[in-house]
């Protein structure tokens, strides 16, 4: 009698959506100094930007890495009542501005109604939102002054 | 752009803005056949290209608006996106092919359904990869974070921001196409319900679902066509928004500076001589901003241009006397499309209960796209266009 091959039937393995977001941006540090994000300088003209593919300036691609302050100022913001499908509300989210003339949009932890434009924030690092997963994703959020 | 050939506008049309139980293709069909029938085509086999503006109902949809009209086959139809300027983009895109003596009649369309595709209750974020989507950015919020700035500088009040929305129902009180008119008060619109602060929702633009069309030409063909008032395109900008990650006045807008300056150049015609705009109203704080970075007052004089009545019938210049989307919902494809629609209206005195009088001679619509991070808008489209006989 044959012997009839039996074909492992291929199990598709659903790959586990990220729980980390760094966008190249946010370095935690493995020796447990505090996270910071990272901005990078173009090393022949000297223009700073978050990551970019080639330096926007110039087209060079060698950039050196410069921590940026862990403390900005809140440009602008806006208190969330209706936010993206899925997402719980309320939520807050700014404008941050850093000292080393650099702008990121981030959320800001706490209650509604309670920041104020060029309030000084310090960075932090908690849930975003939910992955695929039903899983909160961490990435860089802003927080008030507390010391 | 400049315009190397005259190019004309023949017909337009537009269906009521609101909730439709009719898909994308149904509203752009209904346009389009409005649209040729003004403009006195009466084979299948006329128009030279076709360009349909549409951001969410998928593939092909210009081919789908088309393609029981026996147009296919008979001209190239190309599918334009880029957010609420997707419309806008698409007319742009049929004046250029005239300009340039590619095609002597061509159309833009613009259409969207939302409501039939979309769950009520979220708010739209710009692109799905962009790192702010990510960090839960939507359209709403981004405008919302310039009216904050606006509010801190100037000491400007929600129930300042209100008054756009009043002044713009008002407008559209007899507009039979607008989806919310009439009269409404500063309180009920500050006293609606919080989207995000400090836009309530009637500062907000409904997702709305409409088609729109415009068909352009040589003036040859607006003769051959026996086209009785042709509108004049006096110029037209497509810019892409400067992307950088430096802080920026979010209280100006750098895209609909430049391009409105480069629009007054290639026209020739300043914002002084401009008797009407349909601009990109999506939210209260928009417009108002847009009086500023359009020239129609100096930096900073915005509110007093509104409270002056300077931006009503009866100003300076007449601000979204269509109702603006504030009044006609925002289906992304269609808006800027509808835009142009009202101005040729507008131009040629047909628009009844909402007409500008006296008849404007010069009008100017401007609508933005995309909320890509690092832009302020990742699109800006401007038309300028005068009376042609």
């Amino acid at each position: 009698m044959a012997t009839q091959e039996v074909k492992k039937k291929k199990e598709k393995v659903k790959e586990p959506d990220i729980t980390f977001f760094d966008g190249n941006i946010l370095e935690m540090p493995k020796n447990g100094d505090l996270p910071f994000l990272k901005a990078y300088r173009c090393k022949k003209c000297g223009d700073m930007n978050f990551k970019t593919t080639v330096c926007m300036e110039c087209w060079n691609e060698d950039f050196e890495m410069v921590p940026l302050s862990r403390k900005g100022k809140v440009y602008s913001y806006s208190d969330i009542y209706i936010g993206q499908q899925g997402m719980e509300t309320p939520y807050i989210f700014a404008y941050i501005d850093f000292p080393e003339g650099l702008r990121l949009f981030a959320q800001l932890e706490g209650e509604v109604g309670s920041y104020k434009c060029d309030e000084e924030v310090e960075l932090t690092v908690g849930p975003i939102r939910m992955n695929k997963d039903g899983l909160p994703i961490d990435s860089y959020k802003f927080k008030k002054i507390t010391s | 752009m400049k315009l190397d050939r005259d190019v004309y506008i023949a017909g337009v049309g537009e269906t009521s803005f609101g909730k439709h139980k009719i898909d994308f293709d149904g509203l752009g069909r209904a346009a389009a056949i409005e649209a040729l029938k003004a403009s006195n085509i009466d084979r299948p086999d006329m128009v030279q290209s076709a360009y349909v503006g549409n951001a969410t109902n998928g593939f092909v949809t210009g081919q789908t608006v088309f393609k029981d009209l026996g147009m296919l086959g008979h001209l190239p139809i190309i599918n334009v996106e880029s957010a609420c300027s997707a419309g806008g983009m698409a007319v742009y895109s049929a004046i250029k092919d005239v300009a340039t003596g590619l095609c002597d009649l061509s159309m833009g369309v613009g259409c969207e359904n939302h409501t039939m595709h979309r769950a009520a209750g979220a708010a739209f974020s710009a692109a799905e990869t962009d790192i702010e989507t990510m960090h839960g950015a939507v359209m709403t919020g981004k405008y919302a974070m310039r009216a904050t700035r606006y509010m801190h500088e100037t000491g400007a009040t929600i129930e300042d921001l209100a008054m756009i929305t009043v002044k713009n129902r008002k407008h559209a009180t007899h507009n039979p196409h607008a989806w919310f008119k009439g009269d409404i008060s500063i309180e009920d619109v500050v006293n609606s319900r919080m989207i995000a602060y400090p836009l309530t929702l009637q500062q907000c633009c409904g997702i709305a679902d409409a088609g729109a069309a415009v068909v352009v030409g040589t003036l040859e063909m607006m003769k051959k066509l026996n086209i009785a008032k042709p509108v004049k395109v006096a110029g037209v900008v497509v810019e892409s928004g400067p992307y950088h990650n430096k802080p920026r006045d979010i209280t100006g807008d750098d895209i609909t500076e430049t391009s409105s300056a480069a629009l007054y150049e290639e026209s020739g015609i300043g914002p002084e001589e401009v008797d009407i705009v349909e601009l990109h109203d999506a939210f209260s704080i928009s417009e108002l901003l847009y009086y500023e970075c359009l020239g129609l007052c100096p930096k900073g004089d915005g509110l007093k241009f509104l409270r002056d009545g300077q931006s009503t019938y009866g100003g300076q210049c007449v601000v979204s006397p269509r109702g603006g989307m504030l009044s006609y919902g925002h289906p992304i494809g269609a808006s800027g499309v509808a835009q142009i629609v009202q101005n040729v209206m507008q131009l040629r005195g047909e628009c009844g209960g909402h007409q500008v009088g006296p008849t404007p001679k010069v009008a100017m619509s401007h609508v933005t796209g995309g909320g890509l991070s690092g832009t302020e808008h990742a699109a800006c489209t401007m038309h300028m266009l005068v009376k042609g006989w």
